[in-house]
Order: structure tokens, then C-alpha cells, then sequence
């Protein structure tokens, strides 16, 4: 897991070295390199590729609730602005990062924090959804990456990640 | 929300999507039976369902930045505090006697222990049980202890000794009872004297440490502890290997995928996994000193605390001096780096007039400038009574006397302007300029002086001018060998020149 962890860091830290400022990286291709850059050498300390991606996208969970919750705490005395997760709703040029300090609050972003939470009150009562969302947006996996590592048919994985989103919506908005 | 009722939910909501929309309401009535609230639920999913727009439908995004700055999941603050403890109070470990766990390091725990043969309190850190079976890790203590025991300095922790007892490799090292420099940051604003104190103390415990070809590795606020007396100590080179002659065959233990450090403050090389030298340090005492400036990590996107706001023009200047060397040291290229420890105490050693008032850290020059300017003055106005004296001596005497002043007075009084301006215009070429020209003062000097006693022989017959011409001589005599003199000491010129 600390394995995991610090590469998807070290990953972060060669863009940042390299990239434009203000670039942001997609769980998908973030986690992938991840897995590319150690399967080299550490492929058998993983049953499989879907092992590896399934502790990428929970490393991936645990580092943006861990930062969001530090801005929260930085931010605390200045205004309580909400750090939210940008989702394609914004345009692509507002996109500029994971987490966008601007004043404004747009419609689509999406509060990490309560995400968070919202997820962990789901996997009390539906384990396999609440691990199909973590995949699927945390870990940026596909559909049928997603059905091999939960061990389920991608159809069900469609069905649940279509019924988990819509209750996590409906709970994000106080509805739940 | 029970399982069993969310399950219930669920056969009703993805049963109702496979329908048609336009069936589902009459098909979802019919399933639900009399069961109003499984129906209100489920019909509040699917209006959910149907303006999901784009929630959720790309994975994350994530800032490289934030995902670098992350901390190590054990850091999370439900992480259990006492894992790997495994001594308590009272415990006897060979010639130890456990006082208390302390904290846990990079690799291990940490116990303040009493050495029973010495009488002294160490910090005794032990691998946890769980991984004392850890070849490499033992090994990297071995070397931690061999490392850090070839440096002696003020700045470092001091290693006393490393022992292996039943079983446990224990390293006991000098006991700091203070504060890590991460807690003082966490306080707020930092002095800037205070940040320039602990500045210099870490770069000259990193000067010992390159001296003695030790890497640290893993510097960061929280490997330097700040003592009650206000010194700094680095500690825990517990992931330094030993390099340069003689060691360059140990085998690296931090490979690619066992990286070692804390991203945050580690040089980009060290993140690459690229060789690594003293030159990382030097980045990651770049990245501390920029911290301690702004209270903020340099790289972070946190807003920078407030300003302390009782700096002074002198406080002003010293931070502006050390964020540019805290700049220089953290370049990304490391040969763009400040070169070696060595070379960053000299650039800090540099700023200490900046820390004390600047005028009392470098002696003022005023009065020996004034007294350039008085002396450049006073000669010039003695043309005047020469021009007179000529006219009564009269003939080739008289016109070789005033010929001889002049000429004395002129080369006399422009050198000792040209070192005023020097000292006002350009103060680091003054010692070189002065080496130039004080011969030819004393010698412009000496011939005025001369020239005056012969003028005043010249002029037997006229009582008050001979006075006057004899008076002068030695006053520039007396300003020559014994005022000037003082005030160039007293401006701190007095060398060699």
C-alpha cells in the first residue's frame, strides 16, 4: 500500500517538475503509469493488474480526502469556502485542478469530503457499490477492469454504478 | 438503511430501468404493492438517476501538486500511536533503562532511556519487533549509526553508540528534550532572526555532515529539533548512506520503488530515483528556509500566513537575502544549486551584519571620510598664503616653492578625493584603491611639508608669514602621520596599505 502510495506521488511530483502549472492528471492515466512504472520489478508483490489498480484507486481515495481535509482546516478562518472535485461539467479550461480554490461554487463540482462520507455510509449497507464507485471515479477504471476486480459481470457493474451514482447524488444534495 | 431494505430498493430501481420510461411508474406501482415508502424511495432514485447529467461520469482529476504533498497514509491521524511499541516504563534492555516511548522515527520507535553504565539519558531507537527480522532495515540502521557517528558538530545529534541486545539492534543517540522545528512552524510566523539562527545551525551541521561525506537523505522540519536554548539539531540520518572514497562499492539501499524521504521536501533527482549527493540536502534546506520565511510550504497551494508584522528595513533586507538563498538552493538542476554546505554557511555568515543593526556589525567610515575631505580642503586653501609667499620670496626661489606646493597640494588633495568617492561610490574596490594611492599621499605629504620649512627659511624677513607657512607644515604633518592614521582604523582600513 505505501508502495502504491508513493509512486502515484512521485508520478505527481515529475509532472509537476515538467508540466504546465495548473495541468491536472486524470485518475485513469495517473494510476496506469503507476502500475507501468512498477510492474517491472514488484509485479509478483501483486496478484494481478486489477490488484494493483484496486490499491491505486484507494491510495487515490485516501490522498484526496487527506488533502481536501487539510485545505478545509487552512481554510477554516479565511471563509469556509467548499473544496470541491471538479467533474466535466466545468469547462475544460476551469478544470485547473483536482481542487479549485475559486470563490464562486459551480454547478457540477462535486464536495470530496461529503463524497467521502456519502461513500462510507453506502458501503454500510452495499459494500460492492461503494467499492464500484471507489474503482471507477477514484481509481478511474473501466467498466470491465471494474468487473474483474470486484468479480462480478460488467452488466452488474453497470447496474450498480448507475444506481450507487444516483444515490450518491440524491445524498449529496441532503436528499438522503 | 438497513441491507435488507436497500436491497428491496434495489430489485424495484434497477428493475423499473429495463422498462421502458414510459412504463415504468404503472410498473413500479404494481411492484411495490402497498408499500408507499419503498415507492417514494424508489421513485426519488430514479429522478436522481435521470439528472445525473455528468456527476461522477469522469474519474477524479487530481492537481500533481497535491498529490505530491500527501502525506504517507501512517501519518493519517487515526493511525494507532502505539504501534511497534513494545518496551514500557521501568523495562531493562542490556545497559538500558526505558523511561518512556518518545515518538516514532522513520524507522522505529523511539524510547528516552537512561544509559545504567554512564549515568546519561538517551534516545534509544529500535527497529519494532515486527521487523527486526528485516535484514535491510537492520542494515540500514548499521549504517545509520556508522554515518552519523563520523560527524561532530554542534548542529547534529550526536551518536553515542549502536548495540545489538537479545536480539534487538538498538541505536542510543544524544537526547534532545525540545521541540521539532515542525511544531514551531505549526505556531505561526516565524522572527526572521530566529529563522536566519537555525538557518545557519543547519547549514553548518550539513557543512560537517558533507565533510564527512554523509548524506541526510531525509532533512525536513521534522528532523531538526529546536533545544530550550534555541540551537538547532539535525537528527535522524536514518536513511544516510556513506559515499566517496573507499564507500563507493556499499550497495544503495534505496532503489527505485523503495524510495526513501518525504516527497515534499525531497530534490526532483531523489524523486526520479537518480543519484543522489549532498546537493539534495542542500535542496531540501532550500525548501525548510522558504518554509520557515512564509510559514507555508513553497510549493503548496495553502494561502501563506499572515506576515509578522514587526519587521523592520533590517529584518526586511535579511529575509529578502534568505529567500534568495533559500531560492538559489532549490533549484530544480542541482548543478544550479548553492554548490556545498561549505558555501551556503559562507553566503549565511555573510548576512550576519544584516541580523545585528548593520551599522554596528561594519565599523562606519564617516569620520575618516570627513577628514578626506577636510584634508583635500585645507590643502587647497593653503595655495593661498603660498601664492603670497612666492610674491614676497620673489625670483626663481619663490616661483620654485609655490611650484613645489602646488604641485604637492594637487596631487595631495585629488587622491584623497578620489578615495572618498571610491568609499561613498564603490566600497568594495577601497582597499585596492587605497593600496594605490596612500604611497603617493605620504610622498605629496612629505614634499608639502619639506616645501613649506624651506618657504618659511626662504622668508626670514616677514615674522607672521614664516609663522604661518611653519604652522601649516606641521599641521600636515600631525593630519598625515597621526589623525589621518586613527580614522582609518577607526573605519576599519587599517591594513597593510
Amino acid at each position: 500500500m505505501p508502495l502504491v502510495y508513493d509512486e502515484l506521488r512521485r508520478i505527481a511530483a515529475r509532472y509537476m517538475g515538467r508540466e504546465r502549472p495548473g495541468q491536472t492528471l486524470d485518475a485513469t492515466g495517473l494510476v496506469n503509469e503507476a502500475f507501468l512504472r512498477l510492474a517491472a520489478e514488484r509485479t509478483r508483490e501483486f496478484q494481478n493488474r486489477t490488484h494493483f489498480l484496486a490499491i491505486a484507486a484507494l491510495s487515490m481515495r485516501q490522498i484526496l480526502v487527506q488533502r481536501a481535509r487539510g485545505k478545509r482546516a487552512a481554510k477554516r478562518d479565511g471563509g469556509g469556502h467548499q473544496v470541491t472535485l471538479n467533474d466535466l461539467t466545468a469547462p475544460p479550461s476551469a478544470v485547473r485542478a483536482g481542487f479549485e480554490r475559486s470563490d464562486a461554487e459551480r454547478p457540477g463540482d462535486v464536495d470530496v469530503l461529503a463524497l467521502d462520507e456519502a461513500l462510507t455510509r453506502l458501503s454500510a449497507f452495499d459494500p460492492e457499490q461503494a467499492q464500484i464507485v471507489e474503482l471507477r471515479y477514484f481509481g478511474g477504471l473501466t467498466v470491465e477492469e471494474t468487473a474483474e476486480a470486484v468479480g462480478v459481470s460488467p452488466a452488474t457493474v453497470k447496474r450498480q454504478w448507475a444506481m450507487a451514482r444516483a444515490w450518491l447524488k440524491q445524498a449529496l444534495e441532503g436528499g438522503a | 438503511m438497513t441491507p435488507q431494505r436497500w436491497s428491496q430498493i434495489k430489485n424495484v430501481f434497477q428493475g423499473a430501468l429495463e422498462r421502458p420510461a414510459p412504463e415504468r411508474a404503472a410498473w413500479l406501482e404494481a411492484e411495490c404493492g402497498g408499500d408507499v415508502a419503498l415507492l417514494a424511495e424508489a421513485e426519488k432514485l430514479l429522478r436522481s438517476h435521470d439528472t445525473l447529467g455528468g456527476f461522477l461520469a469522469r474519474p477524479a482529476e487530481v492537481d500533481p501538486e497535491d498529490l505530491a504533498l500527501a502525506s504517507p497514509p501512517e501519518a493519517s491521524p487515526d493511525g494507532s500511536a502505539d504501534d511497534g511499541v513494545i518496551w514500557h516504563a521501568g523495562d531493562r534492555i542490556g545497559e538500558f533503562e526505558i523511561i518512556r516511548p518518545i515518538g516514532r522515527g522513520g524507522m522505529g520507535v523511539v524510547y528516552l532511556a537512561t544509559d545504567r553504565r554512564l549515568h546519561r539519558n538517551v534516545a534509544l531507537k529500535s527497529l519494532p519487533a515486527a521487523l527486526a527480522g528485516n535484514a535491510e532495515l537492520r542494515e540500514r540502521l548499521r549504517r545509520e549509526a556508522r554515518a552519523a557517528a563520523t560527524i561532530t558538530d554542534p548542529a547534529v545529534a550526536t551518536v553515542y553508540s549502536l548495540e545489538e541486545v537479545e536480539g534487538h539492534v538498538l541505536l542510543a543517540t544524544e537526547f534532545l528534550d525540545g521541540r521539532t522545528l515542525r511544531a514551531v512552524l505549526d505556531d505561526g510566523p516565524m522572527n526572521v532572526a530566529d529563522v536566519y539562527t537555525i538557518a545557519l545551525q543547519v547549514a553548518q551541521g550539513l557543512r560537517a555532515a558533507q565533510e564527512a561525506g554523509v548524506v541526510h537523505r531525509d532533512l525536513k522540519p521534522e528532523n531538526v529539533v529546536i533545544t530550550p536554548g534555541g540551537s538547532a539539531k539535525i537528527v535522524d540520518f536514518g536513511i544516510a548512506r556513506l559515499e566517496g572514497p573507499g564507500h563507493t562499492h556499499e550497495p544503495r539501499l534505496t532503489r527505485a520503488g523503495a524510495m526513501i524521504g518525504t516527497p515534499a521536501y525531497m530534490a526532483p533527482e531523489q524523486l526520479m530515483g537518480e543519484a543522489v549527493d549532498g546537493r539534495s540536502d542542500i535542496y531540501a534546506f532550500g525548501v525548510i528556509v522558504a518554509e520557515m520565511l512564509s510559514g507555508r510550504h513553497p510549493l503548496s497551494v495553502a494561502d501563506a500566513a499572515p506576515v509578522n508584522r514587526d519587521r523592520t528595513p533590517e529584518h526586511e533586507l535579511l529575509a529578502g537575502l534568505l529567500q534568495r538563498i533559500a531560492d538559489h538552493s532549490r533549484q530544480t538542476t542541482p548543478a544550479k544549486r548553492v554548490g556545498s554546505a561549505r558555501e551556503l554557511v559562507a553566503m549565511l555568515d555573510g548576512l550576519a551584519g544584516a541580523v545585528t543593526s548593520p551599522a554596528a556589525a561594519r565599523p562606519s567610515r564617516f569620520w575618516w571620510e570627513f577628514h578626506q575631505v577636510a584634508a583635500a580642503a585645507a590643502y587647497s586653501a593653503m595655495l593661498f598664503p603660498a601664492w603670497v609667499a612666492r610674491v614676497e620670496i620673489g625670483g626663481i626661489e619663490g616661483r620654485s616653492f609655490f611650484l613645489a606646493t602646488a604641485c604637492a597640494v594637487v596631487v595631495a588633495a585629488m587622491l584623497r578625493l578620489h578615495l572618498w568617492f571610491s568609499s561613498r561610490q564603490h566600497p568594495r574596490e577601497l582597499a585596492w584603491a587605497r593600496r594605490r594611492s596612500v604611497p603617493w599621499i605620504r610622498l605629496a605629504d612629505i614634499l608639502l611639508v619639506v616645501s613649506l620649512v624651506i618657504g618659511a627659511g626662504l622668508l626670514a624677513a616677514q615674522f607672521v608669514l614664516d609663522v604661518v607657512l611653519l604652522v601649516l607644515a606641521v599641521g600636515v604633518a600631525v593630519s598625515s602621520m597621526l589623525i589621518e592614521p586613527a580614522t582609518a582604523r577607526a573605519a576599519g582600513l587599517e591594513e597593510g596599505g
